[in-house]
């Protein structure tokens, strides 16, 4: 990666180019270039028209120069339009490199506070933005002002007296364009808020696609979706509406300019202290100046559009980063303790004092009812949140001295929510790069999909669909596990994972683990007592108090809530 | 029906002419006849007087400035500044009405689209990933958004200025109008020999935007996935090929929409040179005045002005219609699950289905893709997940489906709650064809508790009401009242806010079981006839299961319930037990029966 620009307190919009800065030079000089021969060309035509009116001799050198200077323009031109295009992709290309390396070093707790949905935005429509801003905005503005200040000099050597009243309209276009424009802002971002909200409820139908369908809720949400499309609607004819004043104002002062190169011009024609020529250029510098004067007000406003979205990325950029990696790199045994760990989300203590040990090889369960915090607890154990009090040890260094990426490769965590990546499936269980084809097959085989593998159409390069919506719960979760497994972990880490694959499976699974990975440490969070029943130990956790711990035997003497849940349970264990 | 749409950037999209966009996109307004007749008008008198300014202002120099009269030069600027008015007057009219007219298409085109998106059926999403078709549907309208909001407009006043300004330099000299037009006759051709590759560029650019969008949010949203497999490097990695892909085809794009305006002024550049030339020739020769030359210098800047902003309008159109393209390929779907004409029963048939409230006869089916058009990559499509089978759930008994993973249980669900039709064979419910049914009728008696519930923004009382027509306008008294008849206050409880608890989209705010929770309290308010309940309670604790027991035995006595789930004690309760693995569904007897079954069927998923 190339240095950051030293990158000021205030985010300079313009502090983007500074990298680019030969670029952002030559696509200026361009700009220049193209206009300053733009504005050259009505002196010639003048000159030609003078010429023949004065002599009646037509001027060849004025044709050809005139032809030279069409012909650079048109090279300059489309040299600008490649090397604004180049800059702006480019510019945009590397941002999003910036932005999403520093994302991929940010945490989870960090996503999750940020969200993804305005990361996305940041990578997008900010980035988005900002593109318009340098293949757009940044050179047009510079080449308005450069045509506005260059007509007028030109108009003013012609002949002054005319110039100043021509020039005298061209203040009401600016004000008349300021005055609309500034209401329009205001409407321009309300219509933002409200595509959004539009958005906001595609969205929702996309992803809700199967409740809404189950619950037959079109109706409600097409209502939901016509209220925003009116107002949407609505707002987009209040901008119309502004804009249809706009237009003919600005078109009329610009008539009305005319008008007065008519008049003065003519007047000045007739006592002779103006050519014929020179009137014709008056009218040519006058179409040339008024594009620019509106040009400069709608890029004023991109450029604030601009501005914001890269406060927006700066603020992602110079984010904290996570609080510096641990660098103990070992072979772990296996034991884990936690002391007197909290988890707290503002006020919501979703973690209350947890302590406990598990020792390297043995298999302990967390049970507990729904939101006891168990998904949490392994989040922790896996390094990917940090406690808010406490600590968690493996071996005798704390989860944070570890290197993450060593303590990773040790530890391998199976999601209760089925994750899938649209690749393939090897891909999406060989999911960490240093995975081996022999511990692929152990994984494949210890969580029982060889069998399944081999039904598909290209084996293990079947693709996998986002959201893997092709295959069931129970496939999903065994994919998982196998992912995990891949990694050879010393310790293994289970999110409910017998909520989706039946008893048969389960048991023999758990079988395949013990067989083929003699030396691993299990932690498995879980509601089912029975597949538990003979692990060392067994954990109660429930609203984030670890209520009890022990063996079944044990619990099933110290804890009465241990044998409610068992009671609930039991009928059909006996089976 | 093939529900997946274009993703991938194929180059031989079919090529059509220019025409045809102006066909699509009229057929897209012709809701608004009178509006855009008087906008016609208005665009008319405008460009009409827009026209007649330079005639005026060449004329006043022939016939007086050159002449010395400066009264007559008072006079004309007098009917100058007229036509000045008029013009301001048409050019508000024009861009008023004909603004409308795009803003109030553009609302008919959203509509369209989202009332599309809810009538497909669930194929269609599960066979495009959420992402893109998310982004086709924002970016897509946003395309459309800005040309109807702005470009429309301006582009119709442009065509009538430029030619207008064609036929004024025709009807003032017709060989310097036609030497004047030569260049602009060549920009046409080349736009027109570009047009199909402009568009292609741009569409493809656009599919590049759509997979870089995608793929971020894949992988946003499954951080700690990327997190705890260190896979921050594949993120990066899979980020920057998009990412690249992306730059690539925005500068392609780039280069061939920019390419048109040097091009452009190059060309009216030209066209002056080539009347200055001329028309010098001809004054030599006594055919035109020089005021005349200056009228026809301004009506070039009239002509080839609006010509160059054409362009960017073109391609501003371009993109509008590939945006259109792709959001067409939407509206072109129809939905798989058509309602039939309600058939006359014969009493017979009627009776003997009076006690079952569901029956599958006959029944077959497989997922998408069996066509081999492009199914070979993924491993359900084509597969025959359910082969002729048969059987019936009697009203007010309990039913559970048992089977190992894969082996069709939600896919029976589904079919039974017409998420998908089956590819052979027939549903009843009540006696009645299944797919004879309304939505509303059907949905009503119909309830399906999901594997992984959607849960709706807002709080956990709206996602309670959601869909729900009886009780959606209670206050949150009523309804804690309403729940508290049903049993379900206590479930409340597990909710800190209670009804008014905050739910943030489909966040991780709420766990797996808080979501089921919520969907368990949806389905039972609508006291649904038939409750499907696809592992319903699989991430919920024991204790809380027995909780939702009770409030399933306090239904209805009528309601039948059909059961999926792994753990045997939630199906403990059955009065029947179905076996389902491998395209078959057979009746397990006893329970004993159906652990054994489970213990020992080899699986076949």
């Amino acid at each position: 990666m190339e240095n950051s620009a030293p990158i000021a307190k205030n985010p300079s919009l313009f502090g983007i180019l500074k990298p680019y800065a030969w670029l952002t030079t030559g696509l200026i000089l361009l700009g220049l270039a193209t206009n300053g021969l733009n504005l050259i060309l009505p002196k010639i035509i003048a000159q030609g028209i003078d010429v023949y009116v004065q002599t009646h001799a037509v001027l060849t050198t004025v044709l050809w120069e005139f032809f030279w200077v069409a012909l650079g323009t048109f090279i300059f031109a489309y040299l600008q339009s490649i090397a604004q295009t180049y800059a702006s992709e480019k510019v945009a290309r590397d941002l999003r490199t910036k932005v999403v390396a520093k994302i991929a070093k940010q945490s989870y707790t960090y996503i999750q506070e940020v969200t993804a949905g305005k990361l996305l935005t940041n990578l997008t429509s900010d980035i988005d933005n900002i593109k318009n801003f340098v293949g757009q905005a940044f050179v047009s503005i510079i080449s308005s002002a450069f045509l506005v200040i260059g007509s007028a000099v030109l108009m003013i050597l012609i002949d002054w007296r005319l110039a100043l009243a021509v020039l005298a309209t061209l203040p009401f276009i600016g004000i008349a364009f300021a005055l609309v424009f500034s209401r329009m802002r205001l409407f321009f971002k309300k219509s933002q808020e409200v595509v959004d909200w539009l958005n906001k409820i595609i969205n929702a139908s996309i992803l809700g696609a199967a409740v809404v369908r189950v619950l037959n809720s079109k109706e409600g949400e097409d209502k939901k979706f016509i209220e925003a499309n009116t107002r949407a609607t609505d707002l987009g004819i209040k901008i119309i509406r502004l804009f249809a004043v706009m237009f003919p104002v600005i078109g009329f002062i610009a008539n009305f300019a005319t008008l007065v190169i008519l008049l003065l011009g003519g007047h000045f024609i007739i006592e002779n202290s103006l050519t014929i020529g020179n009137f014709t250029a008056f009218v040519s510098y006058l179409g040339i100046i008024i594009f620019p004067i509106i040009m400069i007000g709608f890029l004023s406003n991109s450029i604030s559009q601009a501005s914001a979205s890269y406060g927006r990325i700066y603020g992602t950029l110079t984010a904290p980063d996570k609080k510096e990696n641990g660098t103990v790199e070992k072979t772990l045994r296996g034991d884990i303790e936690m002391k007197k760990v909290s988890v707290c989300y503002g006020e919501k203590q979703v973690l209350k004092e947890v302590s406990f040990k598990v020792k390297a090889r043995t298999r302990t369960a967390i049970l507990g009812p729904t939101a006891a915090g168990k998904t949490h607890l392994l989040y922790l154990l896996m390094g990917i949140l940090n406690p808010t009090n406490g600590e968690v040890f493996y071996d005798d260094a704390l989860v944070g001295d570890y290197d993450p990426e060593s303590l990773h490769r040790q530890v391998g965590l199976v999601f209760q929510d089925s994750i899938m990546f649209n690749m393939s499936l090897r891909e999406n269980i060989a999911f960490s790069k240093t995975v081996k084809d022999a511990d692929l097959q152990k994984a494949l085989d210890t969580a029982e999909l060889a069998d399944f593998v081999e039904t598909l159409p290209g084996k293990l390069d079947a693709m996998v669909m986002e959201r893997g919506t092709s295959l069931s719960g129970g496939q999903k979760q065994r994919i998982m596990l196998a992912r995990a497994l891949a990694l050879n972990p010393k310790v293994l880490l289970l999110d409910d994972f017998t909520a989706r694959v039946d008893e048969s499976t389960e048991q023999k699974i758990l079988a395949n683990l013990r067989k083929n990975y003699p030396e691993l440490t299990l932690v498995s969070v879980t509601q089912k007592i029975s597949s538990v029943e003979d692990f060392e130990q067994i954990v109660l956790l429930m609203e984030g108090e670890v209520l009890a711990k022990g063996t079944h035997a044990e619990l099933m003497e110290s804890s009465p809530e241990y044998v409610q849940i068992f009671d609930s349970q039991r009928s059909t264990n006996t089976l | 029906m093939n529900y997946r749409l274009k993703t991938t950037q194929d180059d031989n999209d079919e090529k059509q002419p220019i025409w045809t966009a102006f066909v699509k996109i009229a057929s897209l307004l012709g809701f608004e006849k009178k509006n855009i007749t008087i906008s016609l008008i208005a665009i008319l008198v405008n460009s009409g007087m827009t026209l007649l300014g330079p005639l005026v202002v060449g004329y006043t120099i022939d016939k007086y400035i050159e002449n010395k009269d400066y009264h007559g030069v008072l006079i004309f600027s007098g009917i100058l500044l007229v036509v000045y008015v008029i013009a301001f007057f048409g050019s508000y009219i024009q861009t008023s009405v004909m603004g409308a007219v795009g803003q109030r298409t553009l609302f008919r085109l959203r509509n369209a689209v989202f009332t599309k998106l809810q009538e497909l059926p669930l194929a269609f999403f599960n066979e495009n990933k959420a992402g893109d078709l998310i982004s086709r549907i924002n970016n897509d309208t946003q395309r459309l958004n800005s040309f109807f909001s702005q470009t429309l407009m301006q582009f119709t006043g442009n065509a009538f200025t430029i030619v207008g300004a064609a036929i004024f330099i025709l009807v003032i000299n017709w060989r310097l109008g036609l030497a004047a037009l030569v260049p602009a006759a060549i920009l046409m051709i080349l736009t027109r020999v570009t047009s199909n590759w402009i568009k292609k560029i741009n569409l493809r650019d656009a599919r590049a935007e759509g997979a870089l969008s995608s793929e971020i949010q894949e992988s946003l949203e499954n951080f700690k996935v990327i997190l705890a497999f260190n896979r921050r490097d594949y993120f990066k990695e899979k980020f920057n090929v998009a990412n690249i892909v992306n730059f690539r085809m925005s500068i392609i794009a780039g280069l061939g929409n920019n390419i048109f305006s040097p091009v452009y002024d190059f060309a009216s550049n030209i066209a002056q040179l080539v009347v200055l030339i001329y028309g010098i020739y001809l004054i030599a020769h006594g055919q035109l005045a020089i005021g005349l030359l200056v009228s026809f210098l301004l009506y070039i800047g009239r002509f080839y002005d609006p010509l160059r902003q054409f362009a960017s309008f073109w391609s501003t159109l371009q993109i509008a219609l590939a945006g259109w393209e792709r959001i067409s390929e939407i509206t072109k779907l129809e939905s798989n699950l058509p309602i039939l004409p309600a058939e006359t029963m014969h009493k017979a048939t009627l009776a003997a289905h009076s006690r079952s409230i569901m029956r599958f006869e006959n029944v077959s089916f497989a997922y998408p893709g069996d066509d081999g058009s492009d199914g070979d990559d993924e491993k359900n499509r084509g597969k025959k997940v359910l082969s002729n089978v048969s059987f019936n759930f009697d009203k007010g008994k309990t039913y559970a489906l048992v089977g190992p993973t894969g082996g069709g249980k939600t896919t029976t669900a589904s079919l039974a709650a017409r998420l998908f039709d089956p590819s052979a064979g027939v549903i009843y419910l009540n006696g009645k064809d299944i797919r004879t049914y309304a939505p509303d009728e059907r949905t009503q008696k119909i309830g399906f508790i999901l594997q992984e519930p959607y849960l709706f923004s807002g709080t956990v009382k709206e996602n309670i009401l959601y869909g729900n027509k009886k009780y959606e306008n209670s206050t949150t008294p009523e309804l804690v009242e309403i729940l508290k008849k049903d049993g379900l206050e206590k479930i409340l409880q597990r909710f800190e806010g209670g009804l008014d608890t905050p739910i943030a989209g489909n966040a991780d705010s709420l766990s797996l079981g808080q979501r089921q929770l919520i969907a368990f309290m949806r389905a039972v308010l609508r006291t649904p006839e038939l409750l499907i309940l696809d592992e319903a309670t699989a991430n919920i604790d024991t204790v809380t299961e027995q909780l939702l027991e009770e409030i399933l035995r306090k239904l209805p006595k009528e309601t039948t319930k059909v059961v999926i789930a792994h753990r045997l004690n939630t199906i403990e309760n059955a009065d029947e037990i179905f076996f389902v693995n491998g395209g078959t569904i057979t009746p397990a007897g006893s329970m004993e029966h159906a652990v054994d079954m489970l213990l020992h069927n080899k699986r076949r998923s």
